[in-house]
């Protein structure tokens, strides 16, 4: 069994394949601007360094979002044409989750993604990865209220300034758990598989 | 000899389209998912909402296309792409498509641009006689290409301002006419005689064009008749703006052809479609004795039988990307 996993719903690559037991190969690399011109080819290298053909994978676990739109799009659609291409089973995560899932303490998580003009994309989940929030696009002020209000010990986890919030974990996805965690959820078409970009476009929130 | 297939992939604007192209010049299978209704509400093509539209879409349309023509992927010999220019957030979701079929497919990578998609929409229809000028007319271009021979692009000259369609769809606004207004003004202006004068723009020396005088000389024509309490007559307007707007492509043309000893001329681009353009150029080609090629209406928007095309002869001219390829949202043909 051989899961392939891709993230890019920020400015880094975090990929692998991973067996049932054990991380076969994997990239955490932060490629900034470069994401649509390398994320394809860094893949690829790890196929190619492991002399994995594509047809081995047995399953695509991507992340969907929230984060940044382009990237998003990128990993998604690198992953929707892939298991389309090779009618090969696909889930999608939240990267809420895989960032509230590589912190291993017992506290309550709170991942963070800076969504800009004082908001966030933020969930709080407790010690059993239940959703105390749901993944949402939410006012700093707010949830900082709702913070307030847990009577737990919690940690937050971001890659971000947010410089609000004084104590944070850095995220570093450990991929092989986050697989695992969800490598049974129920397959998509990959006609299915689409970003969850949890906002909508300015337009359309003009236009509501 | 073998015949060869090429798939394109086209998502540069507001259109996601997958074609199938046997060696340059037949279409095999054509799939256009046209974003064009969901665009209208907002007078205009919004990016973010066409890319998240490219996205949900790229997988269905390359499904449907496959089937239309009955082949699969292993079938096809090399897979060309617009890499640019367009809108980049809607090129990535082509372009990170074709990466990942190469990939896994082992196919080739062609990167085509997208003017010689709408030049090569020609060769769908008939060969290319060489040397030919091509004049591309659309909402993000307009521009005169000399081409001596296949894949090699020489533009003499091209706006320096706003595009024609672009100019089209502003001047539409300004009417009252709802998006895309091109096409509208067009169908207005037959019905319309010319009485308002607007200066022909850039009447110079060189090849290029200016649209946004022309533009602007509308919008202040309108807001003076409105002040003086005057009603525009709508399709007089669009006449007299369509009329100024075709001069001053026709007298760069004309004079392109003379002085390049111009025996085949194309036309290309969406506003390829309109009637007007058609007709003019239709009379200039005869009194000139050059041959015309006009696309038939369905190649002059996108779609990706052109990108295919173009492809093929890009591919024949060893034009082969790596899976390095990025999306350019603006860069010149060559």
């Amino acid at each position: 069994m051989k899961i392939l996993y891709i993230d890019t719903s920020s400015s880094y690559l975090y990929s692998a394949i991973i067996s049932d037991t054990e991380v076969i190969t994997e990239i955490k690399e932060n490629l900034g601007h470069t994401l649509s011109e390398k994320a394809l080819p860094k893949i690829v290298s790890m196929f190619s360094d492991n002399k994995i053909d594509p047809e081995e994978i047995n399953k695509i676990i991507v992340v969907d979002g929230p984060g940044s739109f382009t990237g998003i799009r990128i990993g998604i659609t690198i992953a929707k044409v892939y298991s389309w291409a090779l009618n090969i089973p696909i889930t999608t995560i939240s990267a809420l989750e895989a960032m509230a899932l590589s912190i291993a303490d017992s506290k309550i998580h709170i991942p963070l993604i800076d969504a800009r003009r004082n908001y966030v994309y933020a969930a709080i989940y407790d010690s059993k990865m239940k959703a105390i929030l749901k993944p949402q696009h939410i006012k700093i002020t707010e949830l900082q209220e709702k913070i307030k209000n847990l009577n737990e010990e919690y940690e937050i986890i971001t890659n971000d300034e947010l410089s609000m919030f004084e104590t944070k974990e850095e995220y570093n996805p450990n991929i092989l758990k986050i697989v695992q965690t969800f490598k049974n959820k129920k397959s998509l078409t990959p006609h299915a598989v689409n970003p969850n970009y949890l906002k909508l476009t300015e337009a359309e929130e003009k236009n509501n | 000899m073998k015949d060869i297939y090429i798939l394109g992939i086209e998502s540069s604007c507001d259109e996601t389209s997958v074609a199938i192209v046997k060696n340059g010049t037949e279409d095999i299978a054509t799939v256009i998912s046209s974003q064009i209704d969901i665009h209208k509400t907002y007078g205009g093509v919004v990016p973010e909402i066409a890319s998240r539209h490219h996205v949900k879409n790229i997988t269905i349309v390359l499904e449907e296309c496959l089937a239309k023509a009955n082949m699969k992927m292993e079938d096809i010999d090399a897979i060309a792409i617009t890499y640019g220019p367009g809108l980049i957030g809607s090129l990535l979701i082509g372009l990170e498509a074709a990466k990942t079929l190469s990939f896994i497919y082992k196919k080739p990578l062609i990167p085509v641009h997208h003017i010689a998609g709408h030049i090569y929409a020609n060769s769908l229809v008939h060969e290319l006689k060489f040397p030919l000028l091509a004049v591309v007319v659309s909402g993000g271009h307009t521009e005169i290409i000399e081409m001596k021979e296949h894949y090699k692009f020489n533009k003499i000259g091209q706006t320096l301002d706003d595009a024609i369609g672009e100019c089209y769809d502003k001047v539409a606004r300004v009417i009252g006419l709802e998006y895309p207004g091109g096409p509208k003004i067009d169908k207005l202006a037959a019905v319309g005689k010319v009485t308002y004068k607007l200066p022909v723009p850039l009447k110079d020396d060189s090849y290029n064009f200016s649209f946004s005088g022309l533009k602007s000389a509308v919008i202040n024509l309108v807001h003076n008749e409105e002040q003086r309490g005057n009603k525009i007559i709508k399709e007089d307007l669009a006449a007299s703006f369509q009329n100024t707007a075709i001069e001053a492509i026709i007298c760069k043309v004309k004079k392109a052809i003379i002085n390049n000893n111009i025996k085949s001329v194309i036309l290309a681009g969406g506003v390829a479609a309109n009637n007007a353009l058609r007709e003019a150029m239709t009379k200039l080609a005869t009194e000139l004795n050059v041959e015309l090629s006009i696309p038939p209406m369905k190649y002059c928007t996108d779609n990706a039988t052109m990108i295919a095309a173009a492809g093929y002869y890009a591919y024949k001219d060893g034009r082969i990307a790596d899976l390095n390829l990025n999306s350019k949202s603006q860069d010149s043909l060559k």
